[in-house]
């Protein structure tokens, strides 16, 4: 024991040698999300405003639009970088919040057993066996839809969208929340804190949560990314953020123009598609973090 | 001296699939202020459920009955959050293995300061001051840089110093210490079997030491109580026991130790069979299958526990030695 001490205690201070595919991975999600934050400042041509001197020129051949045009003269850069901010927007604020509440019922629902437990897992094998995208278009169709008369806001249709996201998300963290304090709530040092006459909320905040945080932290690295391309589904399906904002919603109309500019397809499908594997790999990456730490005690 | 705990016919059960499993049966025990009780018995004997159950530690599954008096009071009968009122403050636990009972992601001095925070109202500030002491006072080396270490960075023996400091933290009257040096290397059961017996002293806390070692409790009880299957089956004090045994098991469990003197090649006396099985109520003494020196009478008839004089008590048809 005392051999493994010393040779743990500098590496965990000291830069360790990292995957490639991490540094590729940090840097896209970095760029993103910086796109997202200050992606209005950069110097870039305002992203729903036809420029008409350039319609559908593919990337790198219009001077001022590095990745080229839409159909309808739109900047393509400057449509991604807006995208990021919503597209982010949208799968953050769901995944937090959805994160938080699955969290606290799960943890609680782990920690106390018995009868609300079994509730619990009712209802999130229930909400589980809704398929999302079903459920999302079923939320924005009756909350959100288009009338004759007026076309839904930007507004509503993102707070339902994030809405019925976040109910998604619920079970999806809820349930590895459960799984990962019911075996933390079986430890022995749960019990020797019970038995020194802690209250359980004190349990719970100091004991389970720390441990249970990694697991719901790579899962919820995981749900960003499945989360954009559920966004990205429904804006294909016509029930994305109207506009053409998000990148979902990007696709879904250069859809309309793929023999002419297939660019505008294929530009947000990559972006899409770089963010969720950045994602993803993110949340392999601290799950295999995590593992590694257990393997220590 | 006033009566700190008072156990009378207490038993515990689990529901389990094969029916109900009797853990303990009909335990009564009776503890002095900073008298030491030591529970001695093999795996499965029930030891650890006996310590547990009194200080009302058991998973649900558990039926308990008797009744326990916990400085005047019935706490048998009393409502979960009332008993738990009393843990930590009245009584503590130190747990076998102080390798899982300490949180791995949190430093020691937060976990150390937790319940002299939340138990007894203490400032962030004082309790890092009082858990400073209880280090030095378990003879922990550089208390000041141990706070800020975490669980895996400590050796097994200075967890279970750690765990003892924790368990002690809030004066308890009453100590349960479970196995406390069986996860522990040869070399540092000693020291923290006598580090428990000296702060023992020091708080003047009553102690019910579980162990599966007769030689463990020999030195730091006053009085030891024999488990079998379930069954307190000698309970005498701890002079009294080892000068004048009197169960064919305790004289076993006694001979099944090691010793120096015995000639290179020996074979270590064991004792043979195994425990019956709990869910069963088979009629007779539990231990007659592996008693050496079993009779009809034992294997049809459950020998009661009789009162051999000196507070010796044992559960024995055929006592070594006589009967009184």
């Amino acid at each position: 024991m005392t051999t493994t001490t010393i040779t743990t205690v500098p590496t965990t201070k000291s830069v360790r040698k990292r995957p490639i595919g991490f540094y590729i991975a940090s840097t896209w999600l970095v760029l993103i999300v910086f796109c997202a934050i200050f992606g209005s400042l950069l110097p870039l041509p305002i992203w729903n405003e036809g420029q008409y001197d350039y319609l559908g020129v593919g990337p790198f051949s219009a001077p001022g639009h590095l990745l080229g045009t839409t159909n309808d003269g739109y900047d393509m850069l400057s449509g991604l970088v807006n995208g990021a901010r919503i597209s982010l927007f949208v799968s953050v604020i769901s995944v937090t919040v959805g994160g938080l509440i699955g969290g606290l019922i799960g943890i609680t629902s782990a920690y106390y057993r018995g009868k609300f437990d079994g509730a619990v897992q009712l209802i999130f094998n229930v909400m589980l066996s809704i398929p999302n995208l079903v459920l999302s278009l079923a939320l924005i169709s009756s909350f959100a839809a288009d009338t004759d008369t007026q076309e839904a806001t930007v507004a509503r249709r993102m707070t339902v969208l994030i809405f019925s996201l976040t109910i998604v998300i619920i079970p999806i963290v809820g349930r590895i929340a459960r799984g990962s304090a019911l075996q933390w709530s079986s430890k022995e040092f749960v019990l020797a804190s019970k038995s020194m006459g802690t209250p359980n909320l004190v349990i719970i905040r100091k004991h389970i949560l720390p441990n249970v945080a990694p697991a719901m932290l790579a899962i919820a690295f995981l749900a960003v990314g499945s989360v954009i391309i559920v966004e990205g589904s429904l804006a294909l399906l016509g029930v994305g953020i109207p506009g053409g904002a998000s990148w979902g919603s990007m696709l879904a109309t250069g859809r309309n123009y793929l023999e002419f500019s297939p660019h505008e397809v294929y530009m947000p499908a990559l972006a899409i598609a770089f963010t969720v594997i950045s994602t993803n790999y993110f949340g392999d990456y601290v799950r295999n973090h995590l593992d590694k730490r257990e393997s220590k005690i | 001296m006033s009566t700190v705990i008072k156990v009378e016919g207490l038993s515990v059960s689990f529901a389990t699939p094969r029916g109900e499993l009797k853990a303990v049966r009909d335990v009564s025990i009776e503890l002095q202020e900073g008298e030491s009780l030591g529970v001695v018995g093999e795996s499965g004997s029930g030891k650890t459920v006996l310590s547990r159950s009194i200080m009302g530690l058991l998973p649900s599954t558990a039926t308990r009955t008797g009744k326990i008096t916990f400085q005047g009071e019935v706490i048998s009968e009393l409502p979960k959050d009332k008993v738990r009122d009393l843990w930590g403050t009245g009584m503590a636990m130190v747990f076998q293995d102080p390798m899982t009972a300490l949180n791995p992601v949190r430093r020691i001095g937060d976990q150390l300061t937790e319940s002299l925070t939340v138990r007894l109202g203490l400032s962030k500030k004082d309790a890092k001051v009082r858990a400073i002491e209880l280090l030095e006072r378990v003879r922990i080396p550089d208390p000041k840089s141990m706070m800020r270490k975490f669980p895996y960075q400590l050796s097994g023996g200075m967890r279970q110093r750690i765990m003892i400091a924790i368990a002690v933290s809030c004066k308890p009257e009453m100590l349960f210490a479970d196995e406390p040096t069986t996860a522990l290397d040869v070399t540092v059961q000693a020291q923290v079997l006598e580090l428990i017996t000296e702060l023992r002293k020091e708080f003047n806390m009553a102690m019910i030491l579980v162990t599966h070692d007769l030689g463990v409790v020999a030195g730091h009880t006053d009085k030891i109580a024999v488990m079998y299957a379930g069954d307190v089956v000698e309970y005498a004090p701890t002079r009294e026991l080892f000068a004048n045994m009197k169960m064919p098991y305790t004289e076993a469990l006694l001979k099944s130790i090691p010793r120096l003197e015995t000639p290179t090649g020996t074979r270590l006396p064991v004792i043979e069979g195994r425990l019956p099985d709990p869910t069963k109520n088979e009629p007779g003494c539990p231990f007659a299958n592996r008693c050496a020196y079993v009779t009809d009478k034992c294997r049809a008839e459950k020998p009661p526990l009789t009162d051999g004089g000196n507070g010796h008590f044992y559960r024995c048809w055929f006592p070594i030695g006589g009967a009184k």
